[in-house]
């Protein structure tokens, strides 16, 4: 794998450096989902139907439902949130479920589950040779949320480090972890750090409702989404940066009111991101938030880009289409040109390259 | 505060008991009902009430009673959960439930959770499918329940006692007062049920944890004669429920959930010699509570006080022409953890008239229309039909216009709920066949639901849900019912059946909506012989998709019950009886992920002092 998908899987939800670095030279297939993108489906909630569709890298080979056909006896679980590579190994965070589902990453052979310690698990990053999961514990309750300190030799909960409520996307970076807190059911406007040798948790203030991170060299850009329209008062979306040896703001692009942005991603130079059904891209240096979009989704009748990744040059959009029928991802070129698509499980919620 | 008030009713009742014991002329029964419009107002549909030797069969939720002995599919979130019905294909807000000739149906959500009505609590519980919003307001589309007690005056005071104890360590008890003097009656009833409801997931080597529940509920009427003229009833209603939400296959739960509904209304009637006036005042809450965590506090509620008026003013133009207006005034306040805190008022007027054509042919019609500044109301209207072409058959047809109103969830929710809602409605009407000879009974229905601006919950492009009037949907389909009863020397045959073949597609996508079988079918075959009864029940299910791209599906199940019992008195009930519920162990969801009971048992004891 590359630089610039590993910058991808970074942005994603925290996955895990060194796991791919020496992967650069391999040729022969590690299993038959190496080279290609596991996509998560959430399933409906409460339905006990997560799954995960597996597509090639050449688009050539697609298996709508790839963990069940490895595992026919393995249900893997209700409301699959996020998926983090380690090592061989993926980690499947099930949020309902309250589990983690450890599979193979190349032949998605189940391993084990992990079942105690977790409350309400949402996304899951590495460092130290552990896993840190964020957990809301109650969603109506905002003083038990936690991170919780996985050791993977034991596959056990070693410790729980309380954070502020809401906490969600994770990512690692010179062993400290950058947990977004957006609120849960409240609105969060902070970023946790924790660093992984003591687990001292420090907080960084941003704009509200921070939802997605991309790491570019010693910087951690935070994209907010801000207050939405009904919160009273709705607040803007912002793009936030912080100088990771100062762990400091030291700047914040505002969007216009009523635009809420979400999908952060760093790519070849360009941030992207999502705004309703629309792409947007914008340079690093640009000063300002750009108002046209790249191109928009609508044709393809999406609801809201509920998934986004770019991988191999190519947009990757999970539809959740009525959260209640199958899924749809769309393939765009990096200017937006439709190339491919395909029908997935139930609400695709993420996207994992092999 | 909830015990304290069942304690009351508990006291006032043993106080009845004593003065009943005085009770010793019996004159002419006399049965008095509030919901006159069920009797008069809907010849041109097919009512079916469910009486006692039914609600003797059935002494479990209101789910299980219509689910084995109607069409009505029942969509339960797990035994004992959450339980809403399909009726003819429509969705849930699409049934309404009439409590005494009042819609009881949720403010907050439009529907009721048919698990939180004890029918024992009812002298009968009756069935009226087809249109009915001219008479009871939103929601009645697909059909309404209705649960009434009945108020006898001149009748022997009765004390009736049930109780039953199941598997899954199920307790039921239930006692009924009757009191029927020349110028008072009562019915009064009061029930306690609890569940541990821990059965077994076939094949899943887990149990349904985390599901049990407990519930009180009292009913009780009182009706008086203040003179010839003048006559005055009172009818209250009260429902304690709390239930542990169970988990699914996948997911262990640690939710709990409380309701709390009460219903009081006061009628006093005027009798003269060409008309009737009735004025009703009631007053009715609900209540509920959510507890994602049930060790906790944190929890999220909503609550609606509606204050509702009636005024019901019948006259009879001539012997075979009868006209009844319906001026109805309803303020709801509602607040809840998710909701605005805002207040609705809705004044109605309606027009009902009847006339005997000749002795054959009967029509009805009647006119609606609503006011309120929330949103656009609909004229509603209907019309309908008897024509008794000779003494076994019998054609009905009926047309009407019905609606449902946006509730307050769907207006009000915080961050989803949408003001620029208006009514979703239908036009649709129905022919109905009826054969009657000797003992038999054939009907047949068709019927056709047009619906238009249905209120369905989507996802916009900024990721909010949010409620549209959004979709369009066709339902038609044949319903069939046959009963029988026969008699050899002292062996009683009794057999009742019944059918639903349902399609219900939304025109856009020209899919089957989810979770309505196209198939529904039951029946019942009883024998009983002097003190002995048995009898054998089957309810079919065919298979429902759950996803509305209809690509996932449960599959369809038929579930049997056979019971059996005796009467230990000659003159008086005496009963005890044994059931054997899901006979064939049949493993089956009725909703996706969530498992049904296998095999369970089920022992009854009922006494009629």
């Amino acid at each position: 794998m590359n630089l610039k998908k590993i910058g991808i899987l970074l942005t994603l939800s925290g996955l895990f450096l060194t796991a791919c670095t020496n992967d650069d030279d391999v040729s022969i297939p590690l299993g038959a989902y190496d080279n290609g993108v596991l996509i998560l489906n959430q399933g409906n909630f409460g339905g006990g139907n997560s799954s995960i569709s597996f597509w090639s890298n050449d688009f050539s080979t697609f298996e709508f439902n790839a963990f069940s056909s490895v595992n026919p006896s393995v249900t893997l679980g209700d409301t699959a949130q996020d998926l983090g590579f380690y090592g061989d190994k993926a980690y499947i965070v099930v949020n309902l479920s309250n589990t983690i589902q450890v599979v193979n990453r190349y032949t998605l052979e189940h391993l084990t589950t992990i079942s105690t310690g977790l409350s309400n698990p949402r996304y899951i990053a590495f460092a130290n040779g552990n896993a840190y999961v964020t957990n809301w514990g109650d969603a109506s309750n905002a003083e038990d949320d936690y991170v919780a300190v996985i050791n993977l030799t034991s596959n056990s909960v070693t410790s729980f480090i309380p954070v502020t409520e809401g906490p969600e996307r994770i990512l690692e970076h010179d062993d400290k972890l950058f947990i977004a807190h957006m609120g849960g059911y409240g609105f969060g406007n902070s970023i946790s750090v924790i660093q992984a040798n003591n687990n001292s948790v420090s907080s960084i203030e941003v704009g509200d409702v921070p939802n997605s991170m991309a790491l570019v060299n010693n910087d951690l850009y935070v994209l907010c989404g801000g207050k939405p329209s009904w919160a009273e008062p709705e607040t803007s979306g912002s793009l936030v940066k912080i100088n990771l040896s100062t762990n400091t703001v030291t700047a914040a692009l505002p969007f216009l009111l009523g635009n809420h942005p979400s999908n952060l991603i760093f790519h070849d130079n360009k941030f992207y991101y999502t705004v309703d059904s629309n792409v947007f891209s914008k340079t690093i240096e640009a000063n300002t938030i750009p108002s046209t979009p790249i191109f928009s989704t609508t044709a393809q009748g999406v609801y809201g880009v509920y998934s986004f990744a770019i991988a191999n040059n190519k947009i990757f959009v999970g539809d959740a289409t009525d959260y209640n029928s199958n899924g749809k991802v769309y393939i765009y070129s990096l200017t937006g040109t439709l190339e491919n698509q395909e029908t997935v499980g139930v609400i695709p919620g993420g996207f994992y390259f092999n | 505060m909830t015990w304290k008030n069942l304690y009351c009713c508990l006291a006032f009742l043993l106080y009845s008991f004593s003065w009943g014991q005085n009770d010793s002329i019996i004159r002419l029964n006399e049965v008095i009902v509030s919901d006159s419009q069920l009797k008069n107002f809907s010849k041109s549909q097919t009512v079916t009430i469910l009486n006692d030797s039914i609600l003797n069969k059935n002494q479990g939720s209101l789910t299980s009673l219509l689910s084995t002995n109607s069409t009505i599919y029942f969509k339960e979130n797990g035994a004992g959960m959450v339980s809403s019905a399909s009726f003819r294909g429509t969705t849930a807000q699409q049934t309404a439930v009439i409590w005494n000739g009042i819609n009881i149906n949720s403010q907050l959500n439009g529907q009721t959770d048919f698990n939180t009505i004890n029918p024992t609590d009812f002298t009968n519980i009756s069935i009226r499918p087809g249109g009915g919003s001219v008479i009871y307001g939103s929601g009645a589309i697909g059909g309404s329940i209705h649960l009434n007690s009945e108020l006898k005056f001149n009748t022997a005071t009765s004390h009736l006692f049930r109780l039953n104890y199941g598997s899954f360590e199920t307790y039921g008890s239930n006692y009924q007062l009757e009191i029927g003097k020349e110028k008072w009656a009562v019915q009064a009833s009061i029930s306690a049920n609890s569940s541990k409801n821990d059965y077994e997931y076939i094949g899943y080597d887990k149990k349904n944890e985390n599901g049990e529940f407990t519930n009180q509920s009292y009913n009780f009427s009182v009706g008086h004669k203040i003179n010839d003229t003048n006559f005055i009833k009172f009818y209250s209603f009260l429902f304690n429920g709390e239930r542990h939400f169970s988990g699914t296959i996948t997911v262990n739960s640690d939710d709990k959930y409380l309701d709390f509904n009460t219903r009081n209304m006061l009628e006093w009637i005027l009798f003269k010699n060409k008309y009737t006036s009735k004025v009703k005042a009631a007053y009715i809450t609900e209540e509920y509570k959510y507890y994602e965590n049930r060790n906790s506090d944190n929890h999220t509620f909503g609550q609606v006080n509606s204050l509702f008026l009636r005024h019901d003013f019948i006259y009879s133009i001539s012997e075979s022409i009868t006209i009844n207006t319906l001026l109805d005034f309803t303020q709801s306040d509602a607040k809840g953890s998710d909701l605005l805190t805002e207040t609705r008022t809705i004044g109605t007027g309606s027009i009902l008239w009847k006339h005997k054509l000749s002795t054959k042919l009967n029509y009805e019609l009647g006119i609606r229309q609503e006011v309120t500044d929330t949103y656009e109301s609909p004229l509603l209207f209907s019309a309908g039909t008897l024509f008794e072409v000779n003494g076994f058959y019998k054609i009905k047809a009926n047309l009407s216009k019905n609606f449902r109103i946006p509730t307050f969830n769907d207006l009000y929710w915080q961050g989803s709920g949408n003001t620029d809602l208006n009514p979703e409605h239908s036009l649709q009407g129905e022919i109905g066949n009826e054969l009657n000879y000797k003992n038999s009974k054939f009907v047949l229905t068709g019927f056709i639901i047009q619906l238009k601006d249905m209120i369905r919950w989507i996802p916009t492009s900024n990721g909010l849900w949010q409620p549209e009037n959004t979709q369009s949907v066709s339902n038609y389909g044949l319903e069939i019912q046959f009963e029988t009863k026969k008699s050899i020397d002292k062996h009683l045959f009794s057999f009742t059946s019944g059918y639903g073949y349902t399609v219900s597609v939304n025109n856009q996508t020209e899919k089957q909506l989810t979770y309505v079988p196209n198939h529904k079918a039951n029946t019942n075959l009883a024998y009983n012989y002097k003190s002995f009864t048995t009898y054998y029940q089957w309810v079919y299910t065919g298979e429902v998709f759950t996803s509305s791209d209809n690509f996932y599906k449960l599959d369809d199940y038929a579930l049997s019950n056979i019971g059996i019992d005796y009467n230990f008195s000659k003159k008086k009930t005496y009963l005890l009886g044994f059931q054997v519920l899901n006979l064939t162990n049949e493993r089956y969801q009725n909703v996706i992920s969530r498992p049904m009971p296998g095999r369970n048992f089920k022992l009854y004891l009922t006494l009629n002092l």
